[in-house]
Order: structure tokens, then C-alpha cells, then sequence
């Protein structure tokens, strides 16, 4: 859920454009430390893009229909680099499509980014512990939302008691999502350990045995 | 699903398509914040008034605006309706356990205004150029080179992107798939996810050595072909003092 122009007063939005910006020189020094970023930008692009046209599809969530927000699986493929992928996807949403506004990019970013670099955490953690990949993708997506309706309803309860209610109704129409996401996010985690192993930020060797029986691929 | 088409009008001519487009992002900029953190009623819709005069000067079809308009409805609505029933304040009409207050409704109206207004700018400066034109504009504003670039490259393969689900989507629909919110529903979905990340990892690695083939190192080598005139002078003139004078004149209100 992304909030709009005109909503948020002038401090939050500037703190928002001021962590934005910090965490966004941390961490693409964070994904750097290899070697250089900068060869990356197709690559990273690419990917960013098929993020950006997998959240706009559509789900039918019985009162009313639904996108993604899957920053829990961003955070998953693209590690600390997840951060600029979503700040770029947030600019295009709002410069192309009027999904939030431009003022509160740097706010909508800190929402759903940091949610995603806990994920990414969480993964490789949860990886060594031997869970499961289904299971700890869809952990890791349910989380995200939850974390980031947690950072949502912050934002706004900071921005004035006036908007108490309307984030208490956000966070309970943001349920049937999560639901959704981890379910989603479950079954993406797994098909792609399965077919292509390589994307998800773990060792090769006998990392994919898991779940091989979950369900057949279509298409 | 649509193409982001926001530059479909972007062949006209109007005087806004006129503006030269690093003045055109720095005034709307001016602009769009001066709106968004307005504090009063009159001025926000002093501040919806110039937007909706640049909008008719730019001649966009209307049609186009609306549906742009369309989206913020799923934030703004919400606040128009609760907000004047749960923010606490004068009661200007009670029945019952139900009381609409003063100042949930100045505040609900405030916040419509703005982001209205916020959006009609939004729209009517990228609607009258093309979307490239807006991010070479902004690398010649110093914007930094990697932002630009995956700006730049993401746009392109949000088209490619699209396709590419569109091509999925109806082979699923064609073998007889159609969407249940319940576990293997969603499970599908997740393998079309999964399926478009794949495809997507591979043209990837595809694009990447035809550009390292073209030369590529990370810098874009980029040529300047906007010429600033007098006219879009005297128009981001007019806009800061516009934005200056409104905000100055609410705080000697204050």
C-alpha cells in the first residue's frame, strides 16, 4: 500500500527522503564490497522490471482485488541491492502508473524496504537452520507484509492522531494480503529452488533437495 | 494489465509541451511541493486552481487525465470518509453514536485538495513529454548516474516484462486456468512469479554481454540538446514567486 501526495506532513516526509537516502548509499556500498556496481545495472534492471510487472498483477481477494507488494521476495533474490530495486520501482509506479505520490517515495521506499533487507536476513538465517525452502519463503513474504503495515501504521500515527483509525482499517484489510504473499511467495521460493537454484542466495551443492514432491509446474 | 503509456500525448504541441525540460521538472517540482504541504483551505485551492489552468493549457484529453486519477481514490477516499467521523473535535452534525466534527471535515477536504492537486501536476508534466526526455532532463539536473540508468533500463524492460507475462498468462489461460483465492490458485500464481523471474534472470544475463560486447562500463556518455528561452524563464519566475508568495502570505497569517 503505498501512500499518496498530500497526506503525510512536511517532516515525516522529509525524514523519510533523509533515511531513504542514507540506506541507499549503505547499501548499494553494502552490495559493492565484491566489486563494481556498476556493471551490475542491467542485470539488476532486468530483474527489477520483472519485479515491477509481477506486483501489478492482480488478485481477487473476495470484497475487492488486490497487487502484491512482494518485498519480502525481493529482498530474498536481490539481497542488500533490494533497497535500490524498490526505490526505482516505487519512482516508476509513481511516475508512470500514479500508484503514491513523488513527495513520499522516500517514505513508501523506508516502508516496504526495510521489511525487505529483515527478510533477506531471515532467509539466509532460516537457511541454516535446514527449514525448508516453501516454508521459509513463504515465512519470509508473510513477514514482509507484516512488517511493513507495522512501519505503515508507524509512519502515519507519527504524521497525527487524526489518522489513528484509517491505519487500524489499513491494517486489517492488509490480513487477506499477507495471507496471499506468503502463499505466493512460498510457492515462488520453491519452484525457482527447483529449476533455477542459482538465483536464491545459497550455497548450490544439496541445497535444492527440499520439497521436490510440492507441485508440478504449468505453462 | 496496461502499458505505462504516460507519454502517449507527448506529440502534441501546447505551450506546456513547449518548456524546456529540465525548467519544466524544476517548476512542477516548485510546484508540487509548495501544493503538498499547504495548511490551509483557501490556498490548496489557489494551489488546484494553477494546476487545473496549466492542465487546460497543455490541452491533454481529459479522458486521460481521469483514468490517471482513478488510483489515488483507493487512499483519499478512505480519509474522506473516516476522517471527519473519528477525528475529535466541534460536532457540526450528530445522530446518534455518530458524530461528523468540524475538523475531521476541513482536514479530510485539505488532504483531497493536495493530493489532487499533487497528481493533476504529476500527470500534466509527464504527460507533456516523452518519458526519456524526463530522465535525460533529470541526469542534466545532476540526478546520480545509477539512478538514471536503472531508471532508464527498467522502463525499457517493464515493456519486455509484460509481454512476457501477457504470453504466460494467456497460455494458462488457454489450458483452462482461472484464478480461485485459495491455496493452489494462489500456488500458480507463484509459479508464473517464479517462471517470469527465471525468464527474466536469463535475458538478463543475455543483455548484459550485448552491452559489455557494445562497450559498456558503467557510464552513460550523454549530449545536450535542450536550449533554455526567455519564455520558460519568465514561466519558472512566475511559478516561485507563485509558491514563495502563497506560503509567506500563510505564515504572516499565522
Amino acid at each position: 500500500m503505498h501512500i499518496s501526495d498530500g497526506v503525510l506532513p512536511l517532516p515525516v516526509v522529509a525524514g523519510g527522503w533523509i533515511i531513504t537516502i542514507i540506506l541507499l548509499a549503505v547499501t548499494l556500498r553494502w552490495a559493492g564490497r565484491h566489486g563494481d556496481i556498476a556493471k551490475e545495472i542491467p542485470k539488476l534492471s532486468v530483474l527489477t522490471s520483472a519485479f515491477f510487472v509481477a506486483s501489478l498483477i492482480h488478485i481477487d481477494i473476495p470484497p475487492s482485488s488486490a497487487h502484491l507488494i512482494l518485498n519480502g521476495l525481493l529482498g530474498i533474490f536481490l539481497g542488500p541491492l533490494c533497497y535500490v530495486a524498490m526505490f526505482i520501482g516505487l519512482i516508476l509506479q509513481a511516475l508512470l502508473f500514479q500508484h503514491g505520490g513523488i513527495t513520499v517515495i522516500g517514505i513508501n521506499t523506508l516502508n516496504i524496504g526495510i521489511p525487505g533487507l529483515i527478510c533477506y536476513l531471515v532467509f539466509l538465517a532460516g537457511y541454516r537452520r535446514k527449514i525448508p525452502l516453501t516454508l521459509l519463503g513463504g515465512i519470509c513474504c508473510g513477514l514482509a507484509v507484516l512488517l511493513t503495515v507495522v512501519c505503515l501504521v508507524g509512519v502515519l500515527v507519527i504524521s497525527g492522531e487524526q489518522f489513528v483509525t484509517v491505519a487500524g482499517l489499513l491494517a486489517v484489510a492488509h490480513i487477506p494480503i499477507m495471507i496471499a504473499e506468503a502463499v505466493v511467495g512460498g510457492a515462488v521460493v520453491g519452484y525457482v529452488a527447483r529449476v533455477k537454484p542459482e538465483l536464491l542466495p545459497i550455497p548450490l551443492a544439496g541445497g535444492k533437495s527440499e520439497d521436490q514432491n510440492n507441485n508440478e509446474n504449468e505453462a | 494489465m496496461h502499458y505505462p503509456d504516460i507519454d502517449k500525448y507527448a506529440g502534441m504541441d501546447s505551450p506546456v509541451h513547449r518548456i524546456e525540460p529540465r525548467i519544466k521538472i524544476i517548476s512542477f517540482g516548485i510546484l508540487i511541493v509548495s501544493a503538498v504541504f499547504v495548511g490551509t483551505i483557501p490556498a490548496s485551492l489557489f494551489f488546484l486552481a494553477v494546476a487545473v489552468v496549466i492542465l487546460l493549457a497543455s490541452r491533454l484529453p481529459m479522458r486521460f487525465i481521469l483514468t490517471r486519477m482513478k488510483v489515488i481514490c483507493v487512499f483519499v477516499i478512505p480519509i474522506l470518509v473516516l476522517m471527519p467521523l473519528t477525528v475529535p473535535g466541534t460536532p457540526l452534525f450528530s445522530a446518534g453514536p455518530v458524530s461528523i466534527s468540524q475538523e475531521g471535515v476541513s482536514f479530510a477536504v485539505l488532504v483531497t485538495v493536495r493530493s489532487v492537486t499533487a497528481i493533476l501536476l504529476v500527470v500534466t508534466m509527464l504527460g507533456t513529454q516523452r518519458f526519456d526526455t524526463t530522465l535525460k532532463a533529470l541526469s542534466l539536473l545532476r540526478v546520480p548516474g545509477i539512478i538514471i540508468q536503472m531508471l532508464l533500463f527498467t522502463y525499457r524492460y517493464i515493456y519486455v516484462m509484460i509481454d512476457e507475462f501477457l504470453r504466460i498468462w494467456s497460455s494458462m489461460r488457454a489450458k483452462g486456468y482461472t484464478f480461485r483465492f485459495n491455496r493452489h490458485g494462489l500456488t500458480i500464481i507463484g509459479n508464473l512469479i517464479g517462471m517470469l523471474l527465471i525468464n527474466s534472470y536469463e535475458r538478463a544475463e543475455r543483455v548484459y554481454q550485448a552491452m559489455i560486447a557494445k562497450g559498456y562500463t558503467g557510464n552513460p556518455i550523454s549530449f545536450s540538446p535542450f536550449r533554455v528561452t526567455i519564455p520558460d524563464c519568465l514561466f519558472c519566475a512566475a511559478v516561485i514567486t507563485l509558491a514563495v508568495g502563497v506560503h509567506i502570505n500563510y505564515l504572516e497569517i499565522l
